[in-house]
């Protein structure tokens, strides 16, 4: 079976009304991959910057995967959070980016997204804070119910990350 | 000496850590050491190492430089468990205590040749008002106990940190066998049709 290798960091995120911001993140693939070892999710830090206003993480990701196919190439999802000095934390963002298909050093950058009440609930959102979620995060990586949304532009999430193939050509898989 | 089936690749690193970037501190050393997984094993060099401690020069960057070589390789079975450096800064508070000014972690680079990277240092935050009133007093910071836990993806949901500064290290990376055990880590070239005829 071929193998992939996913080693990098999610670096940090830029873009957002506020820092102090963390983030939830997962990885999503087809039933054709096995994940061999590593975590294929997490949370990272909540950084405060104090210089920029980039926040870092530096949240390091590795993982191993085997599949007997090519279909559902890993897919990393994410949920930036931002957190105020109470604690209390607030959705600001969700965005998806495919997992490079090419091997070598890649530097991405994913752009979030968040859903967009009624004018209601955007004035109650900017007295009290919260806002609208989304019910199945699944919409996150799936094209097919988007279209019932508003949602509005957010910050970019940047992420280094490593692809290492092996056995791909073994099968006539060209990248 | 060449051998046809080989079982262990191998990873050479060699670099230093340049310089440092912190706007609000002096008088800084680091520290740094490598966290990697179960298959892997250094062969030669150092796997951590404590520099001398620098001031700020007088030009106008302000950088900290330490020009600290590394130099270690590596042997493993599988790329899973990569190397990471893990750079810890510290400096003198103050009263002339050592505390922490960041930690700091990257993965060694993949590819060969030379690469640079800059990381970003943070510290952890106390994680209440009481605490930080008490660490203000005591003029003791929050500390990791062991810095490797920055190398590591878990149980970083409870942490809150303030990034406050850079380090860049340059990496010379030389890699052996990875291809003979199957492994791509750079994009397959386009074979060149033919090349140009030398004279």
């Amino acid at each position: 079976m071929a193998e992939l290798h996913i080693i990098g960091q999610i670096i940090g995120a830029s873009g957002f009304p506020e820092s102090s911001l963390f983030c939830k993140w997962g990885v999503h693939t087809g039933g054709a991959w096995k994940l061999l070892s590593g975590l294929k999710e997490g949370q990272t830090q909540v950084d405060i910057p104090q210089i920029g206003e980039m926040a870092y993480w530096s949240h390091p990701i590795d993982l191993h995967y085997s599949t007997k196919g090519l279909q559902g190439w890993p897919k990393l999802h994410l949920q930036v959070w931002h957190q105020d000095s109470f604690g209390r934390c607030q959705l600001y963002g969700y965005g998806y980016c495919h997992v490079p298909s090419s091997p070598g050093q890649h530097r991405l950058q994913c752009v979030t997204w968040r859903p967009v009440g009624t004018w209601q609930e955007q004035l109650a959102q900017m007295f009290v804070g919260g806002g609208p979620q989304l019910r199945s995060p699944d919409l996150i990586y799936s094209g097919a119910d988007r279209y019932r949304l508003h949602t509005e532009a957010m910050g970019t999430v940047e992420l280094e990350l490593c692809i290492i193939l092996r056995h791909f050509d073994r099968y006539g898989v060209e990248s | 000496m060449t051998t046809n089936n080989p079982s262990v690749f191998l990873l050479m690193v060699n670099g230093q850590i340049e310089t440092a970037n912190f706007p609000e501190y002096d008088d800084l050393y680091c520290k740094y050491c490598f966290v990697y997984g179960h298959d892997w094993a250094p062969t030669a060099g150092l796997e951590e190492g404590i520099s001398q401690i620098t001031s700020k020069g007088r030009d106008s960057s302000q950088s900290l430089v330490w020009n600290f070589p590394l130099d270690i390789t590596f042997k493993s079975t599988n790329p899973f468990g990569w190397p990471q450096i893990v750079v810890s800064v510290y400096g003198p508070d103050t009263f002339g205590n050592d505390v922490v000014r960041g930690y700091g972690a990257v993965h060694v680079p993949f590819t060969p040749g030379k690469h640079t990277r800059t990381i970003p240092m943070f510290v952890p935050e106390s994680t209440s008002r009481l605490q930080r009133f008490t660490s203000w007093l005591m003029g003791r910071r929050p500390e990791f106990t062991d810095p490797k836990v920055v190398a590591q993806g878990e149980g970083r949901e409870v942490t809150r940190v303030r990034s406050q500064g850079f380090v860049t290290i340059q990496f010379n990376i030389v890699t052996k066998d990875m291809k003979k055990l199957g492994y791509d880590v750079t994009p397959a070239e386009q074979t060149p049709a033919g090349r140009p005829a030398g004279p």
